[in-house]
């Protein structure tokens, strides 16, 4: 087939042809695959982009739960932890998750970095080489200072909480432009004021030329000698309603950017393991812990921008486990799932979320002796993510509830209840203790994710890692990762904006090595 | 969030005895679960679920969801809450659709009932007391596998309740703003 300038989207499932051939296929449209598709097709190749969700715009993101999560997130929002003990938050439509992303910017900290360089053999990556890469990524998504006038109700009482307790609440930079902080980001942006990859780097990507392909979902990828020849992709024939094969041939290379665990998943299934057999293994998910306080006044969770205000002052606790704290929207179906208890005790609950407001602890997996979870994929093709919690980490979950309510109390709850499924009131210091009581585990208490990390990480010791500290396979010399599976720990902040730069920085040295 | 049951057939032996007794127990061993009762037929084809199951999950969001309909809460039953269920699971991975049937009949069998509850009935035949008792004791059990089914079950049928447009008012939620479009 032949490729015209520019390039569009096309749905797989309505291509008449088996077989298309192009130079990189990238796999996936989020953050790693965008920017990479945009900067190798703007160096003249030829691209295609292939993504196993759908696209959906503006138009049809409609702010209702029961259409977004169907739609637009992994697994038709089903997507958890084997155990079911903890919900994955992933999107899967075009531009992946930053098109469902609660818009929160953070650069790699400095610290995560150098912790990859010294135990994880990291080499070459550090602030100074991705600061040019950060910076072009923050101009194209105009990511600016965090504006005051973000802080809706439910990000203030973070703010004051942390304030009063001296823990140095900072604003979050957001990936906005003309944000009418209407409060339904993980629902995909109504008026395209979020910067997603929807309207940015795939776009980009497009006008260079770049085609891609919706609704196809790479199953395989074809290797012969030590190179990737090409992705095969399951398409579901609308006529018949039965998979088909659709094969794009890459001639220089094969770009994986899923997601993690899909990329994981991906190689898994392609039988491309190295020696270190690390591949799915390491897989971080910022293991997440919702806190619900309820106050006097109206909150209102669910209006306004979801995320405008964090706090690291527990990231780095030393030996222990850290996490950070920020906010969630309180929507009605993502706390319905969130709250424990059913029946009327439930019912009680919901009648007053209007008054809840919701903080979030994200624990910092990875940086200590945790080997996070692992991610298999069965010969069905089913994959499933194992995800223990080490006491490690339910030392930390507890830690963060207890801090978390005195933060809340600090901003003037009435009441904190925690989401055990044996909750504790907690209405004053006194209480605290109560939390220790109670029993910390899987489906024991709510946890979710939606920060997905891991599981081919890279590295210069194959021992420990499947690629180089460029995103290049160790073993396949055109077959490159640029998604959130690289990174050998979790961050410590929301990873979207690494993964964009990370991938900026390895999909330019991958024009200048094999796309000219 | 919507989710269902993910551990697979051998994963879910590898729990232990119980566990293994357990899935026997929504298996082969159908004769306690055969008296089941089954309630309002569906309102369309199901393309997932049989019409017993169907009527399981139906009773089991009655008891998580429960709304009279009198006091302004919808009833499960007025939302189609097994029927959108049957919509949902459609869409995902055959082995999921089967491993979320065979929790329906692990949670239905008057056998795990008995064993988890102490209430040799079949679910869908039980009292709304017991039915309550059944699903405290799934879900504060010591045998993750029922933590896990009792987990599946309530998350589905908040979900599937609550992103209901009828519920809104309940909870002080005004619903989206109305929202302007412009030209694509």
């Amino acid at each position: 087939m032949s490729l015209s300038l520019p390039g569009r989207i096309r749905d797989a499932r309505a291509e008449p042809n088996l077989a298309v051939e192009c130079d990189f296929c990238v796999v996936g449209s989020g953050a790693g695959g965008s920017v990479a598709a945009a900067v190798l097709a703007e160096a003249g190749a030829r691209v295609m982009i292939v993504e196993e969700g759908g696209h959906h715009t503006r138009r049809d993101f409609n702010m209702q739960e029961s259409w977004a999560y169907d739609a637009l997130y992994q697994d038709h929002g089903n997507r958890a932890t084997e155990d079911l003990s903890i919900v994955i938050l992933q999107g899967r439509t075009v531009g992946g998750g930053t098109t469902v992303n609660w818009t929160s910017s953070f650069r790699t900290p400095e610290r995560t970095l150098a912790l990859w360089a010294a135990r994880h053999g990291v080499v070459g990556l550090d602030a100074a080489t991705l600061a040019p890469h950060f910076a072009a990524v923050e101009a194209r998504l105009s990511i600016r200072e965090g504006d005051p006038a973000d802080v809706n109700a439910n990000n203030r009482k973070l703010l004051e909480g942390a304030r009063k307790l001296g823990w140095a609440p900072e604003l979050v930079r957001r990936s906005v432009k003309g944000c009418a902080r209407l409060g339904y980001c993980g629902m995909g942006c109504p008026i395209d004021a979020k910067q997603s990859a929807l309207i940015t780097y795939v776009p980009d990507a497009l006008a260079a030329g770049a085609h891609l392909f919706t609704n196809a979902r790479a199953k395989l990828i074809e290797t012969d000698r030590g190179r990737a020849k090409g992705v095969v992709c399951d398409v579901i024939d609308p006529a018949t309603g039965r998979p088909r094969r659709f094969v794009v041939y890459a001639r220089r290379g094969v770009v994986l950017a899923g997601g993690a665990i899909n990329t994981p998943a991906l190689l898994l299934r392609s039988k491309i393991v190295n020696a270190s057999d690390a591949v799915g293994r390491r897989t971080f998910l910022h293991p997440t812990v919702p806190l619900v306080a309820y106050y006097d006044e109206p909150i209102e969770g669910f209006y306004g921008a979801p995320q405008s205000v964090a706090c690291h002052h527990f990231a780095d606790r030393g030996d222990r486990v850290g996490y950070f704290l920020e906010t969630a929207p309180v929507h009605p179906m993502l706390s319905a799932v969130a709250l424990s208890g059913f029946g009327a005790g439930h019912r009680a609950a919901m009648e007053r979320l209007a008054y809840a407001q919701a903080t979030i602890a994200l624990l910092v997996d990875g940086h200590h002796d945790d080997e996070g979870g692992r991610v298999a994929a069965d010969r069905d093709d089913r994959i499933r993510v194992a995800y223990p919690l080490s006491p490690a980490l339910r030392e930390a979950a507890v830690d963060a509830i207890k801090n978390m309510a005195r933060l809340q109390l600090a901003a003037g709850a009435r009441e904190v209840v925690t989401l055990h499924e044996e909750p504790v009131v907690i209405r004053s210091e006194a209480d605290l203790a109560k939390v220790d009581g109670v029993a910390f585990g899987p489906n024991r208490h709510t946890l979710f994710s939606a920060h997905q990390m891991g599981g081919a990480p890279m590295g210069e010791d194959r021992a420990q890692s499947v690629v180089d500290s460029r995103g290049l396979h160790h073993e396949l010399e055109n077959l490159w990762v640029t998604d959130g599976s690289i990174f050998p720990t979790s961050l410590g902040v929301n990873p979207q904006l690494s993964i964009y730069a990370h991938a900026r920085l390895f999909a330019t040295e991958i024009a200048r090595s094999h796309a000219g | 969030m919507i989710r269902t049951v993910n551990a697979g057939r051998r994963g879910l032996l590898k729990k232990g005895v119980l566990g293994g007794a357990i899935l026997v127990c929504g298996g082969s061993l159908s004769l306690w679960g055969r008296s089941g009762q089954d309630g309002p037929p569906p309102r369309a084809r199901l393309t997932a679920l049989t019409p017993h199951e169907y009527a399981i999950f139906a009773a089991a969001a009655a008891r998580l969801a429960p709304g009279d309909g009198a006091s302004g809460w919808p009833t499960a039953a007025s939302l189609d809450a097994a029927g959108k269920l049957d919509t949902l699971l459609a869409q995902l991975h055959p082995r999921a659709i089967k491993e979320f049937r065979q929790l329906l009949h692990v949670f239905e069998n008057a056998l795990t009932g008995f064993l988890s509850a102490a209430t040799p009935r079949t679910f869908t035949r039980s009292s709304p007391d017991a039915q309550d008792e059944r699903l405290q004791a799934w879900r504060h059990s010591h045998v993750a596998l029922f933590r896990s089914g009792y987990q599946a079950m309530k998350r589905l049928a908040h979900a599937i309740y609550y992103s209901s447009p009828e519920v809104y008012a309940r909870i002080g939620y005004a619903g989206p703003p109305v929202v302007p479009q412009g030209p694509a």
